[in-house]
């Protein structure tokens, strides 16, 4: 497989393969972001 | 002091570590490994859900196991006792992170391997329960108001444990729809052209749920400790005498 072929978007099966790997690292950074977020608020020791 | 700047030098080196290893997974997991004979490149989405629904069985154990330590210790040793709860809501919240990408992984191979997004069969239901019992244990902890939250929380949290064995013994236990056991004695086993790539992304994805744990742990004892600090403010406050 190549890049170009991962981000063929002609089948359900490509188009939802490159869902799993954006969606995994979107919902995973997220909550990493949610995590600075919170620590932040909280303020310095 | 020192012991701190220690501790986020080794977290630094860790996701850096962790993220080489993803990286180097994705690769293996993209453009290495060969399509599957029947799935194609479909099968790919085995590499990100596998290691999310292995994780997402073994992070419920660790919020099993810090609750008993917080049950045994809130009378003997209370400062445990919060170091154990805060272990125990770290788990709990990325346990409902893996639990949560192993369901929606499953569902968007789902449509186009079985033609559905969902059904009721025994693994997909145990795998939502267990992600629904450990959405209201964290509900539970944000919405209650009594200092028996954590106490209620780690008696919730041994009952969701139980889910765990039952989740992963369904494909044993009943017929279901979902794909027989890769693992174990009676494991289908994994061909050893997908065998890299399936390790690489097992090791990045528990290197970086490690890595969360760490993180949410840190951010709960910060909590615990201005809360702390706030407490101690006010009573030396309630004790001044007024001038």
């Amino acid at each position: 497989m190549t890049w170009q072929t991962f981000f063929d978007f002609s089948t359900m099966a490509h188009r939802h393969l490159v869902f799993v790997y954006a969606g995994v690292l979107v919902v995973q950074l997220s909550y990493v972001g949610w995590l600075a977020r919170a620590w932040s608020r909280i303020g310095p020791r | 002091m020192a012991r701190s700047s220690t501790l986020r030098n080794v977290a630094w080196l860790w996701l850096a570590a962790t993220v080489v290893v993803l990286v180097y997974g994705f690769r293996q997991a993209i453009f290495i490994s060969p399509p599957e004979e029947t799935m194609g490149d479909l099968q790919r989405i085995f590499y990100y859900h596998l290691p999310h629904a292995v994780f997402g069985l073994v992070f419920p154990y660790v919020n099993f196991v810090a609750s008993i330590a917080f049950l045994y210790w809130r009378r003997r040793d209370p400062l445990k006792a919060l170091t154990a709860d805060a272990l125990a809501v770290a788990a709990a919240e990325i346990t409902i992170l893996y639990v949560g990408i192993t369901l929606g992984t499953g569902m968007l191979w789902g449509k186009p391997a079985w033609g559905i997004w969902w059904t009721w069969d025994a693994r997909l239901t145990s795998e939502l329960i267990l992600w629904l019992l450990y959405i209201s244990y964290v509900l539970l902890r944000r919405l209650s108001p009594t200092g028996q939250t954590p106490t209620l929380a780690a008696i919730l949290s041994i009952f969701a444990a139980i889910d765990v064995p039952i989740d992963f013994m369904s494909i044993e236990w009943w017929r279901t729809q979902h794909p027989a056991p890769v693992f174990g004695p009676n494991g289908g086993g994994i061909a050893p052209q997908f065998v890299t790539a399936v390790l690489w992304n097992l090791a990045g994805w528990a290197m970086w749920g490690i890595f969360l744990l760490g993180l949410r742990f840190a951010l709960e004892r910060r909590r615990q400790i201005a809360e702390q600090d706030a407490a101690l403010l006010a009573l030396e406050a309630s004790l001044e005498t007024p001038q």
